[in-house]
């Protein structure tokens, strides 16, 4: 009873921060796939008085990446019918050459509004429509949210990482007599903290198998009969198997920089 | 013979404001010595002991254990002295959760030997205390004696080139006391170790020559 109950008062810490860490990686993924999403959605309406081609563009502005001329032809025939005197091509030699722009990552308000004042500066463009302002808000509660998150996650990994270390405390203080011996009979810090290290890394694996298995089974059970379908269509962000590793590495440097504090910090008492 | 031990003007204390226990004691202890220390209680024969091991540094004087001044040495240099030390306490300080045949190997364990020289090494010792039936038991299910036997096995481990022993028989029945004597005298014998004894009162029956210092008065005399 003893033996779980110390077991447990490691291995809670240590799943706090996990599933702490856990959380702000599925959250920068879904935050990341957002982006995405409204970078491709994302598009600039150029009207230029001469003909531009993207490299041009390029020119005045290294984050655009693609550019699709608007054909007017169809709409300029259908105008000129309309007129008499005329022609299509005297139409076509008035109205200003349209351009669609769109860019390699998704950009902000004051980043739009720079590109957009340097686009209209440049000489031979005479306007520029901006769209998609509408993303913004809902973009900026995700910057937010994500903010909370993080901060939250610290500020829980730094309360458990003292619980973490105050275990440690705990279990070389029940082993100091041993541990004591073997310094008189001159044994290294690494071997004498070799039981610390094994139980805490024992320890350190039951919570990243434990998180891992938790965010799994979102992914790969609970999210079928969630009726989420935001969550649905993007149930491969919630659980990737690098978690896994990354989850395992940072419980193992947990586990070392807590030993490390715990033993370094503790002086030979004379026996 | 070279000086195994060695003390000029060696002053002990634990706090820089507390009383010196030993004061400007002078002495010399050569390989090859059998050193018995004796004192009134808690006339520091214990914290010189500590000095030889490295828990209590000099507070003034100079202090060389092996080629080390005591007073410098670092604690990478304090940890190789120590496994050349078998030290000896008074309560035993067995590890409780480790059997006794892991217990008289520690020496073996700390120098990396692996479990088959281990092995053989903890039924070599047992033999010699004569405890080779308890090897799969723990310390405390054993008695007194028995558990000394297993700390003087545990010293002798590594043919250690000093052995110093605070008090071993202290707490022991006379048959158990004469046990680890005659463990210590074959190994001063036998084994070249150098012994130094911290007991009240020397045995009676000693086969071997022996040297007695005596602490009075913070000094450190020889008796002869
Ligand atoms: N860890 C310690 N801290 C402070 N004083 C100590 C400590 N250990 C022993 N002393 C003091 O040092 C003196 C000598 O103690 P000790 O060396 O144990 O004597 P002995 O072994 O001769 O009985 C005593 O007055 C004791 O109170
Ligand atoms: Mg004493």
């Amino acid at each position: 009873m003893k033996y779980i109950k110390e077991h447990i008062m490691f291995i809670f810490p240590m799943l706090a921060i996990l599933l702490g860490i856990e959380s702000s990686m599925v959250f920068d993924r879904m935050s990341r796939d957002y982006e995405k999403d409204l970078k491709a959605d994302y598009s600039m309406l150029v009207l230029a008085n001469t003909p531009m081609k993207l490299s041009g563009f390029q020119q005045l502005d290294r984050r655009i990446s693609s550019m699709s001329r608007i054909e007017k032809r169809t709409i300029v025939q259908e105008m000129a019918q309309g007129m008499s005197g005329i022609s299509a091509e005297d139409i076509m030699q008035a109205l200003p050459h349209f351009y669609t722009i769109h860019f390699g990552r998704y950009l902000d308000v004051q980043e739009i509004d720079k590109i957009k004042h340097a686009l209209v500066a440049s000489e031979g463009i005479e306007k520029v429509e901006t769209f998609g302002k509408s993303h913004n808000s809902s973009y900026h509660l995700f910057i937010f949210i994500k903010v909370v998150l993080w901060t939250f996650v610290g500020f829980m990994t730094f309360t458990s990482l003292f619980l973490v270390i105050k275990q440690m405390e705990i279990w070389q203080f029940s082993h100091r007599e041993r541990m004591q011996v073997m310094e008189i009979f001159g044994a290294s810090t690494m071997l004498r903290s070799g039981i610390l290290f094994k139980r805490a890394m024992i320890d350190a694996l039951i919570a990243t198998v434990l998180t891992s298995g938790l965010f799994a089974f979102l992914r790969f059970v609970w999210i079928k009969q969630s009726h989420i379908d935001l969550l649905m269509q993007k149930e491969a962000l919630l659980f990737a198997y690098e978690d896994i590793a990354i989850l395992g590495g940072i419980a193992m440097s947990i586990v070392i920089t807590s030993v490390i504090i715990v033993v370094i910090g503790s002086k030979e008492r004379k026996l | 013979m070279a000086n195994i031990i060695s003390a000029s003007h060696l002053t002990l204390g634990y706090g820089n404001n507390d009383a010196d226990i030993i004061k400007n004691a002078n002495f010399k202890i050569k390989k090859g010595d059998f050193v018995f220390i004796t004192g009134p209680s808690g006339s520091g024969k214990s914290t010189l002991l500590r000095s030889f091991y490295g828990q209590l540094r000099p507070k003034s004087g100079n202090l060389l254990v092996g080629a080390q001044d005591m007073g410098k040495i670092s604690k990478k240099k304090l940890q190789e002295l120590r496994t050349h030390f078998g030290i000896i306490f008074q309560d035993y300080k067995l590890i409780n959760e480790w059997s006794v045949a892991k217990n008289v190997v520690l020496p073996l364990v700390i120098a990396g030997y692996n479990a088959d020289v281990q092995e053989t090494q903890a039924k070599r010792l047992l033999k010699h205390v004569k405890l080779s039936e308890h090897a799969d038991r723990l310390p405390l299910e054993l008695s007194g004696g028995e558990q000394q036997r297993i700390g003087v096995a545990r010293a002798l481990a590594k043919n250690p080139t000093l052995i110093l022993a605070d008090e071993p028989t202290g707490n022991l029945d006379e048959y158990s006391s004469n046990v680890i004597w005659d463990l210590m005298e074959n190994a001063n014998e036998q084994l070249d170790a150098t012994v130094v004894v911290v007991t009240h009162r020397i045995p009676n029956i000693f086969s071997i020559p022996y040297r007695h210092l005596i602490i009075e008065n913070k000094g450190i005399y020889e008796v002869h």
